[in-house]
């Protein structure tokens, strides 16, 4: 997909010196050099690859960042413009363009971006068996406990969600899985990703996703990415209400964290979620630092890795 | 041979009638297809949001061929680094000039460029520019299409005349 959307001397030079499965992240910025996330470590793009020297390094144009969201939306952005307003977009095959540039509101409603100056692509991978060790603490007597997954930024939340819900399906859990991919960065696309049992509503807010879903599809596991809000927090607990098992992800390095977060105090204290699985970036996206019981106690001390 | 130069003669000059009449047919069902890809992406993209290349690709074989390639121009220009380059979307159209090329150049440009509210705006003032393309050209096509079938048979009059 990226060669999709790069322009061809960039996506010949990322083919030729840089490999694609380390390649987390490129940052381009308006008239700035091109910066590459490769595993834990930042370069510049120069012609002959990755350089940490300032003067080699290759800089981004406005023409060239507008063509890359114009090719990124397949050539029609008014199609993807309810993704554009939340400062996103996202491709087939799950590559997330973060997008900076400027805001048209009207009436306090936004109504665009516009003038795109700056954009981070997100290169999604897969994991492979990520979410295996922990199958154990979630899956209990056919039941999957309300499970957090707890991690800083690109660390691997997404991955993880994806994998479990393909190690469900492989291990033939018929469980109705109905994934509420609001960024659809969950579903990649490709054949396999998501199993044979799950439903998936994309692009719709937590809120209206939940009712919708558990009305229409009568899921057994709801799987979603970053809880964040109050009206977050609000659709997992209607969807507990309901009988349904959750699995979410939060943007926090540990479990400590979590608790000083205000919109998690309630949900923590009535014990919603059974497990907590923290992840880092120690070695690398994916890592797995710890699982935790409803009581914040850690499930095992024995050290994951990854 | 004189028979032969006749048949000859009166072939040549009514191919070259016939030839300004196709020209201007085409000139006229062009601009009148264009309208309706206009309406067409109106519609598609006012009611499913659907993206250029997916209603481009699913017009009917009619209107296609009325467009005289300019679909498919577009769509591999697509493809390519550079995008859309006018040249290339007016490979092997020879019916327009230089200002229906600008203006139709600009409109493909357009596409996909904007938000669905300033698309929409876009897509009606291209369709009544093209409207009014439509009837110039829908004039000059019963104008001059059916004179240069006419002069073509008076040509081809003339030449018996001549010979005989």
């Amino acid at each position: 997909m990226l060669e999709k959307i790069l322009p061809q001397n960039i996506y010949s030079i990322l083919s030729k010196y840089v490999s694609t499965n380390a390649l987390n992240e490129i940052r381009l910025r308006v008239d700035k050099p091109i910066v590459l996330a490769i595993g834990n470590q930042k370069f510049f793009l120069s012609d002959h690859g990755t350089t940490g020297n300032l003067k080699e390094a290759m800089c981004s144009s406005k023409t060239m960042l507008e063509d890359i969201v114009f090719k990124a939306s397949e050539y029609s952005l008014y199609s993807v413009n309810e993704q554009i307003k939340r400062g996103f977009l996202v491709t087939h095959g799950g590559i997330r363009l973060g997008l900076g540039g400027d805001l048209i509101e009207e009436k306090g409603d936004i109504k665009t971006l516009t003038n795109f100056n700056s954009i981070n692509i997100r290169i999604p991978h897969e994991i492979k068996n990520c979410s295996l060790s922990c199958f154990d603490f979630i899956l209990q007597e056919d039941k999957i406990l309300n499970t957090l997954i707890i991690s800083p930024p690109g660390a691997g939340k997404t991955t993880f969600l994806r994998d479990f819900v393909k190690q469900l399906s492989e291990r033939n859990f018929a469980f109705n899985v109905l994934i509420l991919d609001e960024r659809g960065e969950i579903d990649l696309g490709n054949k396999g990703c998501i199993g044979n049992f799950a439903d998936k509503i994309s692009f719709a807010s937590k809120k209206v996703g939940f009712e919708n879903g558990i009305r229409s599809l009568s899921p057994n596991l709801i799987i979603t990415d970053e809880l964040g809000t109050k009206e977050d927090i609000d659709a997992v607990c209607y969807a507990c209400n309901c009988g349904v098992s959750i699995m979410a992800s939060v943007h926090a390095d540990s479990v400590d964290e979590l608790i000083n977060k205000q919109s998690f105090e309630k949900i923590i204290k009535d014990k919603v979620f059974k497990r907590f699985v923290v992840l880092s970036l120690r070695n690398g996206p994916g890592t797995l630092e710890g699982i935790y019981n409803e009581n914040l106690s850690r499930l095992s001390n024995r050290y994951f890795g990854r | 041979m004189k028979i032969l130069l006749i048949v000859v003669f009166s072939i040549l000059f009514f191919s070259i009638g016939f030839k300004f009449y196709l020209k201007y047919k085409k000139r006229y069902l062009f601009f009148e297809s264009l309208v309706f890809l206009c309406q067409k992406f109106d519609v598609e993209i006012a009611f499913s949001r659907q993206r250029i290349q997916n209603i481009i690709s699913t017009l009917d074989e009619k209107l296609k061929q009325n467009l005289s390639g300019i679909d498919k121009n577009y769509l591999s220009c697509m493809e390519s680094e550079n995008l859309i380059e006018k040249e290339k979307l007016f490979e092997n159209i020879n019916f327009l000039n230089e200002e229906e090329k600008n203006n139709i150049f600009l409109f493909f440009k357009s596409l996909g460029r904007t938000d669905l509210e300033n698309q929409l705006k876009e897509l009606k003032n291209y369709e009544n520019k093209f409207l009014t393309l439509q009837t110039t050209s829908n004039n000059e096509f019963k104008k001059y299409g059916k004179l240069s079938i006419k002069l073509g048979i008076i040509a081809c009059l003339m030449v018996v005349v001549i010979f005989l």
